[in-house]
Formats: structure tokens, sequence, C-alpha cells
């Protein structure tokens, strides 16, 4: 984590309302992994207080640049898309814990719902550098909405559920995980909080279902790990990023909490945003 | 800047300069020079490197190296922030409010940004005393900086309680009373709004102990001074002033309040104005220090606040945006004492304040919207 001036070098409106901008931050466009966040400071003149999360969306080592993947939902989104390249962005920065592949895990299902898709967009990459096959499941209210498959790799299997059925399957995009999850070795989710729930309900049925073994189990392999840690993030199947209303970004206000399946709040900012699905309780309506 | 930088030169300069020169030593000395150098009467003169003494004592031995602390609930335990901040330059830490017992807090959400600041509804998430003790004293007593910990409860009982595993415990520099948190059903606040109650929790927390006692007063009264003036009286050190004010917003679909507990308290630059006037208020009422709080958000601010009776100020939302400001205003109060040609920044203190309490030129305390 550190203060960043980053510098923007491009803007782009991929979708109505929706902006891709690259930011010119070698420190994090090298440290920073597939699930983790920026915390970005728009204009005092408008007398904003708090600084705006995004997810990173890609990291170029190469150029030194990251993108972030946002829709323009107030003053300080429409700050952003005002600036121009060249302008300073104030960044603190790479936030939170990333994403935990499993070294064994060959087949990679990704679920995104709208605007979740820039919080697994980076893990795309991730996986198929390091060799990984990737199927995306991407949902969306209806076919205007739906991120174009031109930003993404051609490795990828991109598979698209709209809400009114105007492009790919008509229905959720929760509707597709059965045709496809026996397949994955594990899941990683990110989008609107009753599609992780619906993903997390399907996972924890997912070994009954299918009779799969829970990777990782050896016999007689020591001590279980500590919920939360990474290692036990990566034998999870189902891996999801959380979003919430957040001040600080670091752990010091306690504003971005989910419920914890052990009953204590997590801080999005700082345990995750990146949780394993059974860490979390989807009952509590937090 | 570089205009400024040549001035101080000149006056570096000036010491050297010769003393008013007497007749008989002219005389005696006969210089060539036609024209003396007669030193101009003015502030006295402070060096760029002369050392500008910001501490500030707020009792019981419990002296601040700079007046610039940071606000409860907005710094964590003191290190969340890690090398972003540098800690130990800070003039002091209140950590987030600690109660006896683990408490989760509120439903979310809990923060939103509003105009000019922002609400938040946090709900004393905390993992009680002793755990605060277990995992954070040890480091805090490494550092410099003080750690004031900030206490909230239910009853009296319980602030007694939380303040007697605090007391001898080592990094524990004071207690910060808050007896206002506005988002809990019973966080305190019984207790800010009623000035028996104010004086009854703190006397009965000096007589459990010997640490350095603060107070935080809440803006959500009529009127603060007799509850300040109560506190007081029951022997606490000195007083912050203000906790945040009692605020909701809506939910973007207007089908209800947004927060998850539907009131939160309002920080942020929209309070600078009420914090000073009630800074302003309770100073002339009371004879110990008080810590402004309430919209800190630059050096001007740093200086309303102490203009009107604050010996130091809280740095609270802010630190959302810049994590650096703290340090940074330290920084620049330096400077603004070096500016006015001031070892100290004490003579900034009350600079606003009517000059005697009671005096007619005191009616604008009176005000009230």
């Amino acid at each position: 984590m550190r203060l960043l001036g980053a510098e923007l070098v491009e803007s782009r409106e991929i979708l109505p309302g929706q902006f891709i901008q690259a930011l010119h931050a070698p420190h994090l466009a090298t440290g920073s992994r597939a699930g983790q966040f920026v915390h970005v400071r728009t204009g005092d003149l408008s007398g904003l207080v708090l600084r705006r999360p995004f997810s990173i969306n890609t990291a170029d080592p190469s150029s030194g640049t990251v993108t972030v993947h946002f829709r323009t939902v107030g003053r300080g989104t429409e700050w952003l898309t005002r600036l121009r390249p060249g302008d300073p962005v104030d960044v603190l920065g790479p936030l939170g814990r990333p994403f935990e592949v499993d070294a064994r895990s060959r087949h990679l299902l990704l679920i995104a719902g709208g605007l979740g898709i820039a919080g697994v967009r980076m893990l795309v990459d991730e996986a198929i550098r390091d060799g990984r096959q990737v199927t995306l499941l991407f949902g969306a209210a209806s076919a205007r909405d739906v991120y174009p498959s031109s930003l993404l790799p051609d490795e990828v299997e991109y598979v698209v559920a709209t809400d009114d059925g105007s492009l790919g399957h008509g229905g959720y995009v929760t509707e597709l995980v059965p045709q496809y999850e026996a397949w994955a070795d594990q899941g990683f989710a990110c989008g609107p909080a009753p599609m992780l729930a619906a993903l997390s309900r399907l996972a924890a049925t997912r070994r009954q279902r299918l009779g799969v073994a829970k990777l990782g189990r050896k016999r007689g392999a020591g001590r279980p790990d500590q919920p939360g840690s990474a290692a036990a993030r990566r034998k999870a199947f189902l891996q999801v990023s959380m979003e919430q209303n957040m001040g600080c970004a670091v752990g010091a206000c306690l504003g971005c909490v989910v419920m914890g399946a052990s009953g204590t709040p997590l801080r999005v900012c700082r345990e995750g945003p990146v949780f394993a699905a059974e860490e979390l309780d989807w009952e509590a309506g937090w | 800047m570089r205009a400024r930088r040549r001035v101080v030169t000149l006056r570096e300069t000036r010491p050297a300069a010769p003393r008013r020169p007497t007749i008989a030593r002219r005389t005696a000395s006969a210089p060539a020079s036609g024209v003396e150098r007669v030193p101009i009467a003015g502030p006295p003169v402070i060096r760029a490197d002369t050392p500008v003494d910001l501490s500030i004592e707020l009792g019981r031995g419990l002296v601040l190296p700079n007046p610039v602390l940071v606000a409860s609930g907005t710094f964590g335990y003191g290190v969340e922030y890690g090398e972003v901040v540098e800690v130990e330059r800070l003039g002091g830490i209140c950590c987030k409010g600690t109660t006896l017992r683990p408490r989760i807090g509120n439903v979310t959400p809990r923060v939103t940004e509003t105009p000019g600041g922002m609400l938040n509804s946090i709900g004393l998430q905390n993992p009680g005393v002793d755990a605060v003790v277990d995992r954070y004293t040890a480091t805090w007593a490494g550092w410099r900086v003080p750690v004031i910990v900030n206490v909230a409860g239910e009853s009296v009982s319980d602030y007694v309680e939380v303040v007697s595993r605090l007391d001898g415990v080592p990094g524990v520099a004071g207690i910060e009373l808050n007896i206002s948190c506005p988002n809990v059903g019973k966080g305190g606040m019984q207790f800010a709004i009623d000035a028996d109650a104010a004086g009854s929790v703190t006397a009965a927390v000096r007589r459990m102990t010997d640490l350095p006692l603060l107070v935080k007063l809440s803006p959500n009264v009529a009127d603060v001074r007799p509850i300040a003036r109560a506190i007081a009286d029951a022997g606490a050190d000195a007083l912050t002033a203000v906790n945040t004010l009692s605020g909701i917003a809506v939910a973007p679909s207007r089908t209800r309040p947004l927060l998850g507990n539907v009131y939160g308290g309002v920080s942020g630059p929209a309070i600078k104005p009420i914090a000073l006037r009630v800074v302003y208020e309770v100073a002339q009422v009371v004879d110990i220090p008080i810590v402004g709080i309430g919209g800190v958000t630059e050096l001007a601010d740093v200086l309303d606040f102490l203009a009107v009776g604050a010996v130091a100020v809280q740095v609270g939302t802010a630190i959302f945006a810049d994590p650096t400001l703290p340090v940074r205003l330290v920084d620049e109060l330096t400077g603004a004492c070096r500016a006015r040609g001031l070892d100290s920044h004490r003579p900034l203190i009350g600079t606003a304040l009517p000059r005697r309490t009671g005096a007619s030129s005191a009616k604008g305390a009176e005000y009230r919207p």
C-alpha cells in the first residue's frame, strides 16, 4: 500500500455510462494481483471528502499502467470522466487481498454480474498467463450492457446471459453455472449481492450434487487451515469479491464490513474484498 | 516561496548587526562608513531553523509533542495506515471507541458521503478492551506519540470497568470518554445530553484512574455550556469538542433511509462552523484545555480552532481523502508560527475570544439558530 501520484493515460467510454481509464502507475502495474483494488481521490472542488474504491481491472507491467472500470453514478465518478490524459490522479493502493488460485487448478470458472466484471477481469489475464483455461460467465440486464468481447483475450470462453434475453441466455447468469461447474476446479465471482448469495448456495451444495472431492485434502494432512487464510481460500471452490460503501479502505474506520460466518464482521477493505464463499454469512442481510 | 526565503536570510544576519550605537562608542570607534544601520523595532526574530515548540499539555502530565491529533474512529488503532503515515510525527492518536465487551457494530451500509462531509454509523464495532490491551498496547508503548484510548459504554459501571483495565497499562497515555456516540441506542449519549449525568460519569472515572482524562462533548444538545462545566468540575483534565452531529441520508430508491442504522453521525467540513461555535462557547466557561474537532482539512481550520480557544485539534474525516494531512498540518503550523515570529503556537490560542467573559462584546455567543 502506497500513496501514489498516478497520471491518466487514457479514458474510454466502453459502454453507455461505463468508462475504462488507464493510469500510469508502475508500482501498481508490477505490484498488484487480481482482486486487489485502489482508492482514488476525487477533486476537492466539489466538497467530496471520500475517495472512490475501484477494482484493478487490468495491469500491464511493461507499460507501467493499470486500468479501472467504473460506471458514472455520482459527482465523484463524473469528475473522473472529465479528466484528460496527462492529468494527475491521487491513488492509494494496491489494497485488499487478491484471489487465490490453487497451483493445481487447470480450469477456472469466472462469474461476473454487470460491473462485477471489473472485479474478475484481471484474473482472466493472470490465469491465461499461467496457462489455465478460463470460462467467463457474464450477466447483464440487456445486450446494451454486455461487456464487449473485444476487450477480452481470445483464449477465454465467454458466455453471456441477459435478463431480457436480448443476447445469449435469457435469464440470470447463475442459471448457467450448473452447465459449467463440473468442469471447473475453482470458481471466482463478482457482482450484485443476490447473485453472489445464489452462487454461494450452489457452491455449498456442489460436493453433494456432483460428488466432487474437496481440493487439497490429503489423508491426515495436518491441521486445517485458518479460515480466511490464503491457504484456506485456495482450497475453497468459490471465492467472491465483495462490494460495500467504504471510508478509509485500510481497515481503520470499519465502515465497509460484511458479516462473517463466525458472527464477526469482516472488513471488505482488509480481510477482503475477496473472500471464500464459506467465510461469509449470506443470510445476515448485511 | 522564494521571496519569503530571502526575507528569512536577511533576518538571520540581523543578530550579528551592530547594536544601537551610543554616542560614546561612535566617538571611540569612529566608523568610516557614513550610514549606521539601526535595527527596527519589531516582532522577535525567529530564524528558519529555530525550533518552534508546538508541544501542549492536556493535564496530568500528558504532553502532546504537537497539537494535531487524529480522531477516534478514523485512524483505527494507529497501525492500519502502515507506512503511508509517519505515525510518530502525530501529536496524538485517539483510537477507535473501546467498550468492555466486543461489539459487532451496526448493520450496513455504515458510511456514505454527504455534502461537504460524510455520515457514519459504525456502531462502536470493536474487539473489547481486553483484546485492545492484548493486541495493541505493546506497539503503542514503543511509540513516541501518545495514544489516547477512546472509551464508550452503556452505564457508569461500564466506563469505570473499561478504564480500570486500561489504568497502568504501558502504552496508554490517556483516556477520552466517548459519552456522545450518536449511533448506538445506549452509546452513552444519555450522558452527554445531561449535565448531572455527564458530571457523574466523569467523576466516577476520575476516582478510578489518574490517567489524563478527556471527555468528548456532543453537539446534539441545546446548550453545551452547563454540560462542559459539569464535566470540568467533576475532574476532567480536558475536553474534546465535538463528536458527530446526528443525521440521516435517504437511499437512492427513496423508499428508506440509506444507512442500515437509519441514524448516523455527520462529520467533515460541513460541521466546522458548529464545532467552532461549541469550542467558542465552552472556552468561555471552563478553564481546562479544549481539543477542537470538526472539519479540519487545512491549516486555516487549525488556526480557526486555536483562535476560538482550542489548544489542539483532531483531524478525522479528512484523513480518508488524504492520510498524510495530519503530519503535513504539523509542518504547516510550524511554518505559520515562524512566519508570525512565534516560537510556539500558544499565542495563537483564544485570539478570537471576547476579551472578558460576559462583556457586552460576547453577545454573539448567545446567538442560536
